[in-house]
């Protein structure tokens, strides 16, 4: 058992490992994970501006390509697949929805079918159950959760590309307990089907029943057994490395921590609330937002002055992680003006019906957030250990 | 032979289920209630649709409708259209638009709000409804698409801001300076009796867009002034051309869309709150676009995507 775990922390691959690219033009590294989140939130912003199914698909596109040719062979990097899953779900439960609960039926709407009509009492009139369903509300539900899709992959490719233990580090310093949990959370699930899959296969391997509800109790049991044993050694490991330690804050400082960041938190959710709420006063809005930040990164610092930290493998930040993160935030950005192009472009009509327009200056910005496949660098080989570390699961196993 | 007649049986329930579906259909589909003139609207009969344009500098346009209708309904007949938002379609009324004001310009424009988002409660079309009789207006506590307007009630459409209960923003205009108040179809002041009889015939068939009306549009256009007549009636009552109107039947309110969109009502001056009345009109045509960018947009899709699964295929082979 020793060796497969050995073999499975060497699965993910070193950044700091630089092998010379097979076409020798750039060396392969790792991107800073900061550089993605900021490339993969600034695209999932330009997109909640638009409605417009040729820019929504085109996104896509683009997020398929980044995501091929730009992610590792970690456990994380497989999983954008499911979020494209998620994405037609939300679709799929969108449309549904609309055609059942068919709100806002106009006399104009071409007919496709009708569903059976439910009829609702007088009191309960804001809601129709069945009835016709129209193309135009089909439709309208399709590109709105096709909007809530394209978020949905934006943030998947983030997960896909970014290494989020490395992530993780960009975090406060006083917030690494935080860090820590999200750290062991996020590792939990990788591991497990890990060791699902593990000792599944020896179950094949020595004709075991595979399947049905005998066959349950022994994977569940040893995969508990893998997983508390797993856990035993991270917190062994983690007491030797120092964490949990309670610091040697004073009880003075560790409540001016309490104090500002609760003082912080109130300004920004009163400093939100006024931004938002049009009748709100002026005082509420920006100002309170801005003392709120400031008390906030204040509490931050002072918490953060009793950890102090190394850093082993600093994540560098050069040009091509300018480069990506500038493209995202560019095409956020040209999205948000409306330069040179009209903005009712951005959200086609569907009553009355009309074809979508395909508007230049937003097509450039989503294909400038794609040039990022080819502005970061190659992402690292994939690792020579993985046939041996088969071998040795093998060898383990039987 | 069972196998045939399994087939056959089958192909008889699915024929039912069709027929049942489609019967669902033809009765869940909603009908299109009918514009007519303002003459037709009476103190118990059809509900008047005024909308206030003097946000935008323009008059109060009315106009008819038979009831059995939502007040959406209402305010999409008639060369009356609306404009939901992208974010709770087309049941939240957003812009408002006639045919014959501004040649059928919706408003507010689009650079005034985009409809993608709901507009905020400070400048949005309230809906206010004055039931036959009430000298007070009640602000409206259902959608556009759920409440039906009473035989004989005036539902109005202003532009502004409200509170949540209708306390703030509440119109200035009265419900009497609406309303119908001719107790018989024929009795409107500026309307000849001729055209009342007319309307008993089929103005709910006649007044759709333009199929009824392009025959009739012939003698029209050689008289265009009669066409701009019934919608200054109001304004400037007992203009010399409206027995020539009266030769033409009640056919011709639906004729009059096609000379509508000369925008007569909006030329029409008066004192604050003017009141004009704006027969039934075509529908503005309405450009569905081309489909050059869309396939300009789905091979730009096909190429990005095509050079996803080459780099997959690449990398695959690397490995």
């Amino acid at each position: 058992m020793t060796a497969v775990r050995r073999a499975a922390v060497e699965a993910t691959p070193s950044p700091s490992r630089q092998a010379p690219d097979g076409d020798g033009r750039r060396l392969p590294r790792a991107l800073h994970p900061l550089a993605w989140w900021i490339w993969a939130l600034a695209l999932a912003t330009a997109v909640s501006r638009t409605a417009n199914p040729l820019l929504l698909f085109l996104v896509l596109a683009v997020l398929g390509y980044v995501v091929t040719a730009r992610r590792t062979e970690a456990p994380w990097a497989r999983g954008f697949q499911y979020y494209l899953y998620m994405a037609l779900t939300v679709v799929t439960i969108r449309v549904v929805f609309r055609a059942v609960f068919a709100t806002g039926i106009t006399p104009r709407d071409h007919f496709l079918f009708s569903l059976p009509h439910i009829p609702t009492p007088d009191w309960y009139a804001g809601i129709r159950i069945g009835g016709p369903v129209s193309l135009e509300a089909i439709l309208s539900a399709a590109t709105d959760g096709l909007r809530l899709a394209c978020m949905l992959c934006c943030i998947g490719a983030a997960n896909t590309l970014a290494n989020p233990k490395r992530a993780l580090r960009v975090l406060p310093g006083a917030l690494y307990e935080l860090g820590v949990a999200v750290t062991v959370a996020i590792s939990v699930a990788p591991q497990l089907v890990q060791s699902v899959q593990r000792v599944s296969r020896a179950r094949r391997l020595r004709a075991g029943r595979n399947r049905g509800f005998a066959a349950l109790r022994g994977i569940v049991v040893p995969v508990l057994e893998d997983a508390l044993e797993r856990s035993l050694r991270l917190a062994a490991a983690m007491d030797s490395r120092g964490y949990g330690r309670a610091g040697t804050a004073t009880r003075r400082s560790r409540r001016l921590t309490g104090a500002l960041m609760l003082l912080g938190m109130c300004g920004l959710c009163a400093g939100a609330y006024g931004l938002l709420d049009a009748t709100a006063p002026r005082v509420l809005g920006l100002p309170a937002m801005t003392a709120g930040a400031v008390l906030c990164v204040t509490g931050l610092r002072v918490g953060g002055r009793r950890v102090t930290r190394t850093t082993y493998r600093p994540d560098p930040w050069k040009l091509p992680e300018w480069a990506v993160a500038g493209s995202g935030v560019l095409s956020a950005v040209l999205l948000f003006t409306g330069l040179g192009y009209d903005a009712a472009e951005l959200n086609p009509s569907i009553y009355p019906l009309t074809w979508p327009s395909l508007p230049l200056v937003p097509t450039a910005a989503i294909l400038l957030a794609g040039a990022a496949g080819f502005l970061s660098p190659p992402p690292t080989a994939p690792t020579a250990p993985r046939p041996a570390q088969r071998r040795t699961q093998k060898a383990d196993v039987t | 032979m069972i196998p045939s007649s399994v087939t056959r049986a089958t192909v008889r329930v699915t024929a039912a289920l069709g027929m049942a579906v489609a019967a669902l259909g033809a009765t869940g589909a909603p009908a299109v209630a009918a514009p007519q003139p303002m003459g037709r609207c009476t103190t118990s009969s059809g509900a008047v649709l005024a909308v206030d344009f003097s946000h935008w500098g323009g008059p109060v346009l009315r106009s008819c409708g038979t009831t059995p209708a939502t007040g959406y309904e209402l305010l999409n007949q008639g060369g009356w259209r609306t404009t939901g938002t992208g974010h709770d379609g087309p049941a939240f009324i957003c812009r408002i638009g006639y045919g014959g004001y501004q040649g059928g310009r919706q408003y507010p424009t689009a650079g005034e709000d985009d409809c993608v988002l709901t507009p905020p409660a400070s400048a949005y079309w309230s809906y206010w409804h004055a039931d036959p009789g009430a000298h007070d207006w009640e602000y409206s506590q259902l959608g556009a698409m759920l409440y039906k307007p009473k035989p004989g009630s005036v539902d109005l459409w202003i532009f502004g801001g409200t509170d949540i209960k209708g306390t703030e923003g509440r119109p200035r205009i009265t419900p009497d300076q609406l309303r119908a108040h001719n107790t018989r179809p024929q009795g409107d002041a500026g309307r000849p009796a001729s055209t009342a009889k007319a309307p008993s015939l089929p103005p709910d068939i006649d007044t759709g867009p333009a199929p009824g009306g392009q025959p009739k549009s012939d003698p029209e256009k050689t008289g265009r002034k009669p066409t701009r007549e019934p919608e200054k009636r109001t304004a400037r009552p007992g203009k010399s051309a409206s027995p020539q109107q009266s030769t033409s039947p009640s056919h011709s309110t639906s004729p009059s869309p096609s000379a509508s969109d000369t925008a007569a009502p909006a030329t029409t001056p008066g004192t604050s709150p003017r009141v004009v009345d704006a027969a039934p009109a075509s529908d503005t045509a309405h450009d569905s676009g081309s489909l050059r960018p869309v396939a300009a947009g789905a091979s730009l899709i096909a190429v990005v995507g095509g050079a996803a699964v080459y780099v997959a295929r690449r990398r695959r082979r690397s490995e």
